[in-house]
């Protein structure tokens, strides 16, 4: 029985974790724009050379 | 995507009209301090409302622009606020910033956004976390006791109860606030709305869980509450997000411009912001510019466009000592004015205050509110009678039997059926270019049996006129030098007809000449070339509507200018709708009825020459024989009758200009498409209904588990979640696939 308790911690610290998570990307504004981003990821970089 | 964009950087967005003291006043300390948001010795960085963004090429172009101005260091766009924080070196002005952007074509809105105003408030995310992590969790150990393997075990179960506990403190404390909120302000101003019986719920839910755990009895309902109120908080999450996009809170003020020209007693030009105008300063409005207060006008004679005001397409010609009107665009040369009453008392911010003050929209209840208040008494009289009846059979189970009844009646899925159905179809008329105002919009479309059209600009369409020639003996080229000189002036009649004739070629022309309200002068290959009126050619005047002379020589050719009609708008409503339920409603003369009779609308149903006091009285004559109207307009001269009618549309060219009394804004192009997007409309009070009637056959269900007192944790945590989803999909599915059928159609 001792191993439920112990997975049900594991379970429950497992969630806080990503509870956490959510937290800290809430607060550093990872939900405030949910279309910018999307379009940001295809832009293309920079050529590094001039000639390419 | 990123290729073609460096070869053509400027693709897709129309560079703006340059003016290099436009933006001046921004260097004024006062008016820079109001949208700088952090500054030091070497950057700046301001947050700018740039209404122009509508694309992702949008952000490309914005993020790049450090390339195209080594000064600016950094740009980060917001989209979904259509918003650019940017970061510049201090060398360089806010002006000089603001005069880049208007250059690329992304002018910056600086009456709307204002530093500290655009935070954003993420306490409903922590909310929605919450609660995710309370529901997930219980569920998660309450897993055995489902199985009824907490009797065999009661250590363990009193283990994962008080977990519960801790666990569902935080969502009742901080996670379904607003809920508590809410109700308790119905409550206050002695009504009801839908939070009351959820409130009640959550209360009951509550209550009985804590007395179970403590007593020992069980683990309680934590699981069905922390899911009942993450449900909730993920429809508020969709709601808002249908909201988000659709700003309807402009103040007046940013119809105008935050700062003009004073001219001080020593003819030394300043910049001001508008709120500072006092009576009797003398001001300085240019080009295009709109004028922010009635005034008297100094210059000898000015061109004002009145078309936001009263919706006419033509500018007037206005002379020395008359009095002009805030809202008025001037055309052409700058003018000067004596201002005469100060911005908040001005003509036409009383034309919106009293649209204000009429409430009839406010009468339109919501429709949740409504059901909220009959559902809280149905549900009070079941559980008063089912207690009666336990009383009879077991007094003891009365308690348990109550509380059952309050939780599982709770109006989870009916909250989410209104915000979800009504929503989707305010998307989904927003994506074929119908912006309502709010949900209960979409309610009153459905009710609509009449429909009056305004005539200018709305009927006809302002941007495009029909010019017909008349006595044309002229010769190819001739012609061409006339389009060319058009091309010169900035008097509306010209520049209808460049843009008639686009593609001419160009003809330099020597010594032209502007007699300003006359006529143009300009001489080519020895020839004189007259455009003008009828008096500047020396000719007699035709006819009453817009008209043009043009002579060469002994050649003289006249042009008629009309608007021309919106043909298949028009069917299509005349079609739907029948000829007997539509009106025209028109400012002008009555030159166009032969024209409207001949598109099909009764003659018993056109009126002409109203003011637009009349204009609101003939609708409210309407309303009074029982008819639901909807009206369609353009301009600040329909406010009265826009703010009168069941629904107001205002028909809009360009989305940044609308009528604030207006209950939703139609894009011009979408007329056509009216009658389809009403029968949306009608749709999604049929899909309400549906959705109402699962919510409420799903409460039934779970009500008479309860009644009979076997309501039992599973049933209750399965039931809530299953009814709510099966709302949103219903709602979005049977919604999206009519928006695809009539599109098709």
């Amino acid at each position: 029985m001792g191993i439920v308790y112990l997975m049900l911690i594991v379970s429950l610290c497992l969630a806080a974790l990503f509870l956490g998570f959510f937290f800290w990307a809430t607060k550093n504004g990872q939900f405030d724009d949910d279309y910018g981003p999307s379009v940001r990821v295809l832009f293309e970089d920079e050529p590094t050379t001039k000639d390419v | 995507m990123g290729a073609f964009y460096q070869y053509e950087p400027m693709a897709g967005s129309k560079p703006g009209k340059e003016r290099a003291d436009q933006y001046a006043f921004l260097d004024l300390p006062e008016i820079r301090k109001r949208y700088v948001s952090f500054e030091n010795e070497q950057q700046v960085r301001v947050t700018l409302s740039l209404p122009a963004i509508h694309c992702s090429s949008c952000i490309y172009l914005l993020e790049n622009l450090p390339k195209l101005e080594a000064k600016v260091l950094r740009v980060q766009v917001h989209f979904a606020r259509k918003e650019a924080a940017v970061v510049f070196s201090s060398e360089f002005a806010l002006s000089e910033l603001a005069l880049l952007l208007n250059y690329i074509g992304y002018p910056p809105d600086f009456s709307k956004n204002e530093q500290g105003q655009s935070k954003q408030d993420r306490t409903f995310l922590f909310q929605l976390g919450i609660a995710g992590f309370a529901f997930g969790s219980i569920m998660l150990w309450s897993t055995p006791d489902y199985f009824g393997l907490g009797k065999e075990n009661p250590k363990f179960r009193d283990f994962t109860a008080l977990l519960s506990f801790l666990a569902s403190l935080p969502v009742l404390l901080f996670s379904a606030r607003p809920y508590f909120i809410s109700a308790y302000k119905a409550l206050r101003s002695k009504s009801i709305n839908l939070d009351v019986p959820i409130t009640l719920g959550i209360i009951a839910l509550y209550t009985q869980s804590v007395l179970q755990i403590f007593s020992g009895k069980g683990a309680g309902y934590m699981d069905s509450f922390a899911g009942f109120i993450f449900f909730l908080l993920i429809g508020k999450w969709f709601q808002n997000l249908t909201y988000a996009s659709l700003s309807f809170d402009r103040d007046f003020s940013s119809f105008f411009p935050v700062a003009i020209q004073r001219i001080g007693t020593d003819q030394s030009k300043e910049t001001v912001p508008v709120e500072q105008l006092q009576i009797g300063d003398l001001i300085e409005v240019r080009n295009e510019e709109i004028i922010p207060c009635d005034s008297e006008l100094l210059s000898e004679e000015a061109f004002i466009d009145y078309s936001f005001v009263t919706g006419e397409a033509l500018p007037i010609l206005i002379h020395k000592g008359a009095l002009v009107y805030a809202g008025g665009q001037v055309q052409g040369l700058s003018s000067r004015m004596l201002v005469k009453a100060s911005t908040n008392r001005s003509h036409l911010t009383q034309l919106w205050n009293e649209t204000k003050d009429k409430t009839p929209k406010n009468q339109l209840i919501r429709y949740q509110d409504r059901m909220a208040q009959y559902f809280l008494v149905i549900l009070l009289f079941i559980a008063a009678s089912s207690a009666i009846c336990w009383y009879w059979i077991d007094p003891s189970a009365i308690f348990r039997v109550v509380v059952a009844i309050l939780i599982v009646a709770c109006p989870c899925a009916l909250a989410l059926s209104a915000p979800f159905t009504l929503g989707n179809a305010m998307r989904v008329l927003g994506n074929a270019g119908l912006y309502l105002k709010n949900t209960s919009v979409v309610e009153a479309l459905t009710t609509i049996d009449t429909i009056v059209l305004d005539k200018t600009g709305t009927l006809t369409d302002p941007t495009s006129y029909k010019i017909s020639i008349q006595s044309n003996q002229l010769q190819e080229q001739e012609f061409e030098v006339f389009v060319n000189m058009a091309q010169q002036s900035t008097h509306p009649l010209s520049r209808a007809l460049a843009q008639a004739y686009p593609e001419t070629n160009i003809i330099e022309l020597s010594q032209i000449e502007e007699l300003k309200g006359q006529g143009i002068k300009a001489v080519y290959k020895q020839k004189t070339y007259l455009l003008g009126s009828a008096d500047f050619i020396g000719e007699k005047q035709l006819g009453k509507g817009s008209e043009l002379f043009m002579k060469v020589g002994t050649q003289i050719a006249h042009l008629v200018f009309t608007s021309s009609w919106r043909t298949d708008a028009i069917h299509a409503i005349l079609e739907q709708h029948g000829a007997a339920n539509c009106y025209v409603l028109s400012g002008d003369h009555n030159q166009d009825k032969a024209a409207l009779l001949q598109l099909g609308f009764l003659e018993s149903q056109l009126y002409f020459e109203l003011s637009p006091q009349q204009k609101a009285d003939q609708i409210q004559a309407l309303q009074k024989k029982g008819k639901q109207v909807l009206y369609i307009g353009d301009g600040l001269n329909d406010v009265g009758a826009l703010g009168c009618a069941e629904i107001g549309i205002a028909l809009s060219e360009d989305m940044f200009r609308f009528t604030p009394s207006s209950d939703a804004i139609l894009e011009a192009q979408a007329l056509k498409m009216l009658p389809q997007l009403l029968s949306i409309g009608r749709y999604a009070k049929r899909v309400l209904q549906i959705c109402l009637a699962f919510s409420l056959s799903y409460n039934i269900f779970g009500l008479s588990i309860a009644i009979s007192g076997q309501l039992t944790p599973l049933i209750a945590a399965i039931l809530m979640p299953i009814s709510s989803i099966t709302i949103v999909l219903l709602s979005t599915l049977l919604i999206q696939t009519k928006f695809k059928r009539t599109l098709k159609s």
